[in-house]
């Protein structure tokens, strides 16, 4: 008796080691930005097989990477593309069509010229701009099945939307490997898998544009993604002392002024949030007021420069507006 | 002349004691406890762990790679990048950081500071922005 009672002690014991060596969250370094998958039932293969996802589409996408299908699309005005990177340019278009030009894939010859993508910044001429955005136009892309084609002189980048389709890659994976619950932070656009462990909603805060440190509000959130497109992001004070963020309007060649600081949208796919948080940024709160209600399963919260918020009606119960913007003036759409 | 303890009895006794200490990990490491350490990794290599609830007066250190310079402090149960050469500060104006899991990165020194454990009050599981 007392043997067979020592070895289940022992057994149990042994029984009881392994999950307390539960997976740490992967974190590394990919597309210009710290990433992170928190996902406690996955194993050290699944996380890997995320990682390495990252890593390939990556290789499709980057713009500054000649052997990628968007470089070689550009350096050559045509290219043979991959079903990823077909999905993704495909719905750059279709949300170009629905925001009537706000978000622009064709944008990187002036982003570039600004220096956004090289570091060295600058703020170009009026006559440089003006000659730039002659090749700026979404619908000169020619888009067929597997392969697309540019005019000469038009470029395509896919970085508004790229963060936010890797998120929903990793998010089929992990689902694929049986996790029901994990967090994906890709250099802070969010995706929340499921609930936490304990069955509580994930807590996802709003960072303040106006405070890094601090944040706007929490939203409560369950099995979606949540992509923040912010001024403060990327930015550059210029000799004037002018600060001149990353987020450009396509009509003017020049950063948006559309009178909001911070967007944030969350839905079911992150290529959606990721391209709406630029669009909505870039149209303004009047003109995204307009379009959110018409968008299903889409929820946003805006912060004006005014300090004001503007939150689709669908978050009423779980957006939480915190420190100074709990006396923040709240315009409900929808 | 006495008789020595029978083998099964060191058998028990061993797993006994192994499942006790395999449960005692288990329950520090649940609970969290008031131990709150912070992890300093450049290009995801691990540089510095600090334990800041053994800190007992304000510090700094210097972290100097080839990409540039971040000096971080800690005083007691927080840690932050105090000073630092990158362009846009970023990792500066996050100032002290004493709980949750949202960590400090400076992206153009790939340099990132988080917690290892949650502290006491968790705020929020992720930051959007």
């Amino acid at each position: 008796m007392t043997r067979r009672l020592a070895t289940a002690l022992a057994l149990l014991a042994l029984a009881l080691f392994p999950s307390a060596l539960a997976e740490a969250p992967r974190t590394f370094f990919a597309m210009d930005t710290a990433m992170s998958v928190s996902a406690p039932t996955a194993d050290a293969a699944l996380l890997d097989a995320c990682e390495r996802e990252i890593y390939r589409l990556e290789a499709l996408f980057s713009v500054t990477d000649p052997d990628s299908e968007i470089a070689r699309l550009n350096a050559e005005g045509s290219a043979a593309l991959s079903p990823d990177t077909e999905r993704v340019l495909r719905f750059a278009l279709e949300t170009a069509e629905i925001t009537g030009g706000a978000l622009d894939v064709t944008l990187y010859p002036v982003v570039r010229a600004w220096g956004f993508t090289t570091g060295e910044y600058r703020v170009p001429a009026d006559a440089e701009i003006a000659a730039l955005l002659e090749n700026v136009d979404w619908r000169q892309v020619s888009l067929s099945e597997a392969a697309a084609a540019l005019p000469e002189g038009v470029m395509a980048d896919l970085g508004a939307l790229a963060k936010g389709y890797a998120s929903d890659r990793l998010v089929e994976i992990l689902t694929e490997g049986g996790v029901d619950s994990a967090l994906i932070d890709l250099g802070g656009n969010i995706w929340c898998v499921g609930e936490k462990p304990d069955g509580s909603a994930w807590r996802i805060g709003i960072r303040d544009p106006l405070d890094p440190a601090s944040v706007v509000g929490s939203l409560s959130v369950r099995g979606a993604a949540v992509i923040t497109s912010g001024s403060y992001e990327r930015c550059f004070v210029a000799d004037d002392g002018a600060v001149y963020g990353h987020i450009f309007d396509p009509m003017t060649g020049r950063p948006a002024e559309s009178g909001l600081i911070s967007v944030t949208v969350t839905g079911a796919s992150g290529l959606q949030c990721d391209a709406l948080s630029t669009a909505l940024y870039v149209m303004g709160a009047e003109r995204a007021a307009a379009l959110l209600p018409d968008l299903d399963g889409v929820e946003a919260v805006l912060v004006d420069s005014g300090g004001a918020l503007w939150v689709t009606s669908g978050l009423k119960d779980s957006f939480t507006p915190m420190y100074a913007y709990q006396t923040a003036e709240i315009h409900w759409i929808g | 002349m006495k008789k020595p303890l029978p083998t099964r009895f060191w058998i028990i006794a061993l797993a006994a004691v192994f499942a006790l200490c395999v449960g005692l990990a288990l329950l520090l490491a649940r609970v969290g406890g008031e131990r709150v350490v912070a992890r300093v990794t450049v290009d995801g290599e691990l540089l510095r762990e600090i334990d800041l609830s053994a800190v007992a007066r304000e510090d700094s250190f210097t972290i100097e790679t080839s990409r540039g310079v971040n000096v971080v402090s800690v005083r007691p149960g927080a840690i932050r990048v105090s000073c630092a050469d990158c362009p846009d500060q970023v990792c500066v104006r996050q100032g002290w950081l004493a709980g949750g899991r949202v960590p400090i990165v400076c992206l153009p020194h790939r340099l990132v500071i988080s917690l290892a454990e949650g502290g006491d009050e968790e705020a929020f599981d992720a930051v959007s922005g």
